[in-house]
């Protein structure tokens, strides 16, 4: 007796076509419900979570004594430093978002090189076998190191300890746009180049229809993850350098003995690392497509 | 009949670890202009690389493929394909996946003739209404219904299908054949069209011949079946006529005892 599992014989026989609307409106009335909910959601697991943190601090400092300084206190001089934060009186004390702004300055020239030659260099190796066997080495080697070890170099060349934090930006912000968009143009599936070459698109339609929008988003996360990696480098960076930043700010206020001053850049510098990282989010989400 | 597409005893190999991999030996057919051939065996017989080969997006290891007396190269403008995924570029709307379609694959025609024949085979397979939507916001089914009118919309001599409605619904898959269908004799059934398929059904309905694939590897075409059913076909009636049942019933001996694959085999025992 012959038995096989599907017979689509009695299924195909309604030739009707499928094309029912979905109700539309309540899908959207619903989505912004839940939209709103899940918005006042995320604000209260925020605060638990600051509060949890905040508790965690309070009975850490009663424990260490005047060692640490306790959440109000800090919150005191965060609030008197965020109330006037542009002064300037002179170089060695400034307001701190004339430090903030100068880091991010630095962060933003450093990572534009670096995106300017690692962009090209990142489809370059995706595309072509031969200059990725010949520069994945290098970039193998470069990667694990930390970029501060650049600083002497950065100095040694440009004389300069602010062109040194740049330069040490830039090492840092290469690497991973780099492999993200080497990877990204790799990845390109076999299936996308066959459309291409099934309907003949030439060479600038397959670039700008087909390589281009399928790499952004890999550049763009790529991109992302250096903003992240560079923002974290940058205090370390100016740590180093002197002068002004966010980083100096860190170093200056411990030679102050200041550590209320030193607590509250370290949430300033998280502050700004998230809006940049959501920032970067944004965009990446405005280029990405479905599948 | 005079053949149009000829395919030589074209075999392909893949090169693996543990030596090459023949998916496919010494394939012969014959195809003649206008007629539609289904490829039809067991999944991994190498149909759709047959299809490929025709598609010139693989080249045979031996054997060679000609088309109107040409040999195959590489693909050309004279073949469309529908991939067996849709294939779509899920950043492309529906009116783009086709107007680049066009605008790539049509020489010697301006913009505007360009768009105005992207609005025809919208309108055609009935996605006017979806033609700013991407991939991603559409059913499958309309999926299949764009990469069909994309290869439709380049006037291609040979039409060459790859399980093109495998992934659909039984409904869905009616009206996209009976689309098909309609689409092929809108151009005055000169397209001449290859399918791969493995829905026996399917084949029946649409080919007029039917190339039964043996089991891979080294798969070949193991016998061919003339479908000789009066066009236009209708998928109720014919169910009742003798020729079908006939050609049903070759099929299927063919498939489940001739050339059953191992796991068949027992299930038909």
């Amino acid at each position: 007796m012959l038995r096989l599992p599907v017979l689509s014989a009695t299924a195909a026989t309604f030739p009707v076509g499928l094309r029912a609307a979905p109700p539309r409106g309540w899908g959207l009335r619903l989505g912004l419900v839940s939209r709103a909910s899940d918005a006042a959601k995320g604000l209260l697991y925020t605060a638990g979570g600051l509060g949890l943190l905040g508790l965690i601090w309070l009975l850490a400092s009663l424990a260490a004594g005047r060692d640490l300084p306790n959440p109000l206190a800090t919150l005191e001089v965060f609030g008197r430093l965020v109330a006037n934060p542009l002064y300037d009186n002179g170089p060695n004390d400034k307001g701190v978002g004339l430090q903030l702004w100068s880091s991010i300055g630095r962060v933003f020239a450093g990572f534009a090189l670096a995106s300017l030659l690692a962009i090209p260099l990142g489809f370059l190796m995706g595309a072509n076998g031969f200059s990725r066997r010949l520069l994945s080495p290098v970039v193998q080697i470069m990667r694990p190191v930390s970029p501060l070890a650049w600083f002497p170099i950065g100095l040694a060349v440009f004389k300069s300890a602010p062109t040194a934090t740049i330069f040490v930006i830039f090492m840092t912000a290469l690497w991973p746009t780099l492999i993200n968009t080497a990877f990204g143009v790799m990845s390109l599936p076999e299936d996308h180049r066959n459309v291409a070459r099934v309907f003949r698109f030439s060479r600038f339609k397959y670039v700008t229809r087909v390589l281009l929008p399928f790499s952004l988003p890999h550049v763009l996360t790529g991109l992302r993850l250096s903003m992240g990696v560079a923002w974290m480098v940058i205090v370390a960076g100016e740590m180093l350098a002197g002068g002004i930043g966010i980083g100096f700010f860190v170093w200056d206020s411990w030679n102050q003995l200041s550590l209320e001053r030193v607590l509250s850049a370290i949430l300033l510098i998280g502050l700004v690392g998230l809006l940049l990282d959501r920032a970067f989010e944004w965009f990446g989400r405005r280029f990405a497509y479905g599948t | 009949m005079e053949p149009y597409l000829e395919i030589q005893r074209a075999t392909k190999s893949f090169p693996t670890r543990h030596g090459p991999y023949v998916a496919v030996k010494d394939v012969s057919l014959d195809v003649a202009r206008g007629e539609i051939v289904s490829l039809i065996g067991h999944s991994g017989c190498g149909k759709s690389t047959i299809l490929n080969m025709v598609a010139g997006l693989e080249r045979p290891s031996d054997g060679g493929l000609w088309l109107g007396g040409r040999e195959i190269e590489g693909p050309g403008p004279d073949r469309g394909v529908v991939f067996q995924n849709y294939s779509l570029l899920p950043w492309l709307t529906v009116w783009d996946s086709i107007f680049e379609a066009v605008d790539s694959a049509v020489v010697g025609l301006s913009k505007a003739d360009k768009r105005d024949r992207t609005e025809r085979f919208l309108h055609m397979v009935g996605l006017w209404d979806h033609r700013f939507k991407r991939p991603a916001q559409i059913s499958g089914g309309m999926k299949q219904r764009v990469a069909v009118a994309r290869a439709f919309s380049v006037h291609p001599e040979v039409l060459l299908l790859d399980e093109p409605f495998g992934a659909l619904d039984a409904l869905t898959r009616a009206s996209l054949q009976d689309e098909l269908v309609n689409l092929w004799t809108l151009d005055n059934s000169t397209e001449t069209v290859l399918l791969v398929t493995h829905d026996m059904d399917e084949a029946i309905l649409l080919s007029d011949r039917i190339a039964v694939m043996t089991r891979g590897p080294a798969a070949t075409i193991g016998e061919v079946i003339d479908v000789p059913l009066a066009r236009p076909r209708d998928r109720q009636s014919i169910l009742t006529d003798s020729t079908y049942r006939e050609v049903r019933e070759r099929l299927w001996y063919l498939l489940t005892v001739v050339y059953a694959t191992a796991d068949v085999t027992r299930e038909a025992v």
